[in-house]
């Protein structure tokens, strides 16, 4: 059964149709991606599904409830736009939150206590969080958004801004949250951070939803279509190749898609005659890439691709 | 709507107000920079009298200077002997302030005494020369009239008003309008100061609230109008807080110093000789003498309802300002309109104290922005007409209701507008799609 389901939803504001007429399920115990470059609405659906914005049209369930202040407390939202009261000490402003989700006083407090605990931070219940460094308070925002203990999660861009360390303990907390079978939903712009984590996607582009399934199945229909090249020497060779798309190029490494059929071989053959090869792989294609053949070229900003 | 989650806010809003340095200082001092105030003004006034202008007399009637010696002394000079280029050499001189020729002519009414000086001296020195001349010339005048002295007595007489207010219930009372007209001013001036001072305070906490960035979170768990009512609620019960106790401390300050200052005069008295004391004030000092005339509680309540009532509408006005905002230098478009309303009421409220019942004071008290600063002013001077109370109580009420409706809207979509303050036009289309 889906926990989340969203259906044929519509958003505008003024003339601009931030999200138009998405579809999309999200089953129970997996990571989900909602991929996209910036601006593409992401956010903004993000914010339906926590009942923060009402869509203008089409319906979204959450544990097969209509989204409602009722559904608020079954999800844990980190935004994008994070942050805290910072002349509010450390614990009573974590109270304060798991209170707001609809736990009692002495709930919260233990479970403020132990999340603490587990991170290390005990020592930082009666500091204000405006004394606190970034990194700490980024760790403050974690347990905000994981207190209550809800079964869906939602992180919106969860690496924008954190430090290594943050964001290598948010991969492990969420893939730890996904193995004990809670669902968890996030956005980013970044592909390349989401290929190891995500079990299905959903991509985003101009407010529609253009690509949406399971990541493997998703890969493997566009086939091994894709060569990973890596050399030393001259690179000018690449641009002489014909119908083919280069991403990720740098003095000594590309990723080359092969289209209309062009002959791998021919490209290895034109390659050991400018460069010494170390590495000529045949692979899917990344993430970027399947977005770029899904959307078209032409259709996106490649700038808003990092 | 919630009840729990707009008293999570509520508590969170008060509580963490409440024990911040910055608010326990400004209760405290407050009252304290207001003492200090009133006590410069008396300072300075006191101060002021004590330095006379010295005015020559040049008495050439030489029966004038007498008489206004007996007067005072010490504002006139007698120097009748000088000519008048040694007078202006005099002021020029800044040796006097002024010099004031005196001759037959102005005893017989024929000419009017000339103030000459190098500078004007103000209005009070100018109203006292002229009461004093004119005291010193009519009585020179009668004099030689050679009147009987039932008409001298005529011309002495001299009246103090003394007032009765007669109540509805038909018992006369004293009049306490001298200080009934200070309490309606000290009312107004407190409402005038609440709306401004916490109308800030709130356009302050919504926009930390964004810039913070916090609020995403908030909305995430909190229907906007949930949060915008527990915030208004807290803000509130922090102003009646710091109200309760500037107005119990005044009472018990005034409660204080009525019977002190009895005792400390009574002491005084006892150490006289026996027989004064007791020809004089047999009981002692009363000191019901010192203390201030009693306040209406319904005076009191009605302060409340004002306050109340006109915190929230204009306190609903500023919550949206905040959230329409990114930042507290851009809230100048918005507050400066709201402000008019309330100086206007600050303006017809020094009406008010003069004429409670005029025509710019009855409407003032039922615009319902001008309300609570106007009508609290009347009540406290004058016998309001109950059917004008409700009428603005009413109004009010209605008013809050359609500011509250529109705030809500503006703050359920500002507060998730950032990085940007909005103008007017984008506000109403906010309006219309809240």
């Amino acid at each position: 059964m889906a926990v989340i389901e969203v259906k044929n939803i519509s958003k505008s504001f003024g003339d601009t149709r931030a999200v138009d007429n998405v579809s999309f399920e999200i089953p129970k115990g997996r990571i989900f991606g909602l991929l996209g470059p910036n601006g593409a609405g992401k956010t903004t659906a993000i914010r339906i599904i926590n009942h923060i914005l009402i869509a203008d049209s089409g319906t979204v369930t959450i544990n097969g409830y209509p989204v409602s202040s009722k559904t608020q407390s079954m999800i844990g939202y980190m935004p994008e736009e994070r942050g805290l009261y910072k002349k509010m000490r450390v614990g009573e402003q974590l109270i304060y939150l798991a209170q707001l989700k609809g736990l009692s006083y002495e709930e919260s407090k233990k479970k403020i206590r132990y999340w603490l605990d587990r991170f290390e931070a005990a020592a930082w219940f009666d500091k204000k969080v405006g004394e606190l460094s970034k990194g700490m308070s980024q760790k403050i925002q974690f347990i905000a958004t994981i207190a209550h203990n809800p079964d869906i999660y939602i992180f919106d861009e969860p690496f924008s801004g954190l430090d290594p360390i943050n964001s290598e303990m948010l991969k492990e907390i969420v893939i730890e949250l996904r193995d004990n079978g809670n669902t968890i939903l996030f956005s980013t712009h970044r592909m390349e951070q989401v290929e190891q984590m995500c079990d299905d996607i959903c991509l985003f582009n101009n407010g529609k939803a253009v690509l949406n399934g399971k990541l493997r199945e998703i890969k493997q229909r566009y086939g091994k279509n894709t060569i990973n090249i890596e050399f030393e020497g001259d690179d000018a060779f690449l641009d002489e190749l014909q119908d083919v798309r280069i991403n990720n190029r740098s003095a000594n490494y590309a990723e080359i898609r092969v289209l209309n059929g062009q002959s791998m071989q021919e490209i290895l053959k034109k390659a050991m005659n400018h460069a010494e090869i170390y590495k000529f792989e045949r692979v899917e294609p990344s993430l970027t890439e399947i977005f770029i053949s899904t959307v078209g070229e032409d259709n996106i900003n490649p700038k808003e691709l990092s | 709507m919630s009840l729990r989650q707009i008293l999570l806010v509520l508590k969170r809003e008060y509580i963490t107000r409440i024990r911040s340095k910055a608010f326990i200082l400004a209760t405290l001092l407050i009252p304290l920079g207001m003492v200090v105030f009133f006590g410069i003004v008396v300072g300075i006034s006191l101060w002021d009298s004590d330095t006379e202008q010295t005015i020559g007399i040049a008495d050439r009637t030489e029966v004038l200077y007498p008489r206004l010696q007996e007067i005072a002394s010490e504002r006139y000079q007698n120097l009748s002997d000088l000519a008048e280029d040694s007078l202006q050499a005099l002021v020029q001189g800044e040796e006097i302030d002024g010099f004031i020729v005196l001759e037959e002519t102005h005893i017989e009414g024929q000419k009017d005494p000339e103030y000459i000086s190098s500078g004007s001296g103000g209005l009070k020195l100018q109203n006292t020369l002229r009461t004093d001349l004119r005291e010193v010339i009519r009585n020179e005048r009668l004099a030689r009239a050679d009147v009987s002295e039932d008409v001298q007595k005529i011309y002495e007489s001299d009246i103090t008003l003394t007032t009765t207010k007669l109540t509805e219930s038909g018992e006369e009372t004293e009049d306490d309008t001298g200080f009934l007209t200070i309490v309606g001013f000290i009312m107004g001036a407190i409402i005038f100061g609440a709306i401004s001072g916490y109308g800030g305070l709130i356009t302050r906490s919504v926009i930390e609230e964004k810039t913070n960035r916090i609020i995403e979170v908030i909305a995430s768990s909190v229907k906007p109008i949930e949060l915008l009512f527990g915030k208004l609620a807290g803000i509130g019960a922090l102003a009646l807080t710091q109200m309760t106790f500037w107005i119990a401390s005044l009472l018990g300050f005034a409660a204080a110093a009525g019977p002190l200052a009895g005792i400390f005069l009574s002491e005084q008295m006892s150490n006289m000789p026996e027989t004064a004391q007791t020809a004089q004030a047999p009981q002692g000092i009363d000191p019901e003498m010192f203390s201030i005339p009693a306040i209406e509680t319904s005076l009191i309540i009605y302060f409340a309802i004002f306050f109340i009532l006109g915190y929230l509408i204009y306190a609903s006005i500023f919550a949206a300002i905040g959230s329409a905002v990114d930042s507290e230098a851009d809230t100048q478009q918005y507050v400066l309109p709201v402000m008019v309303p309330i100086f206007v009421a600050y303006i017809i409220m020094f009406q008010t104290m003069n004429n409670p019942d005029g025509t710019l004071s009855v409407i003032g008290s039922l615009i319902p922005f001008c309300t609570p600063i106007v009508m609290i002013t009347r009540i406290a001077i004058t016998d309001v007409p109950f059917w004008q109370i409700s009428l603005s109580i009413l109004l009010m009420i209605g008013t809050f209701l359609g500011t509250m409706w529109l705030s809500a809207k503006i703050y359920s979509v500002g507060i998730l507008s950032y990085g940007k303050s909005t103008n007017w036009k984008e506000l109403m289309k906010w309006v219309r799609q809240g």
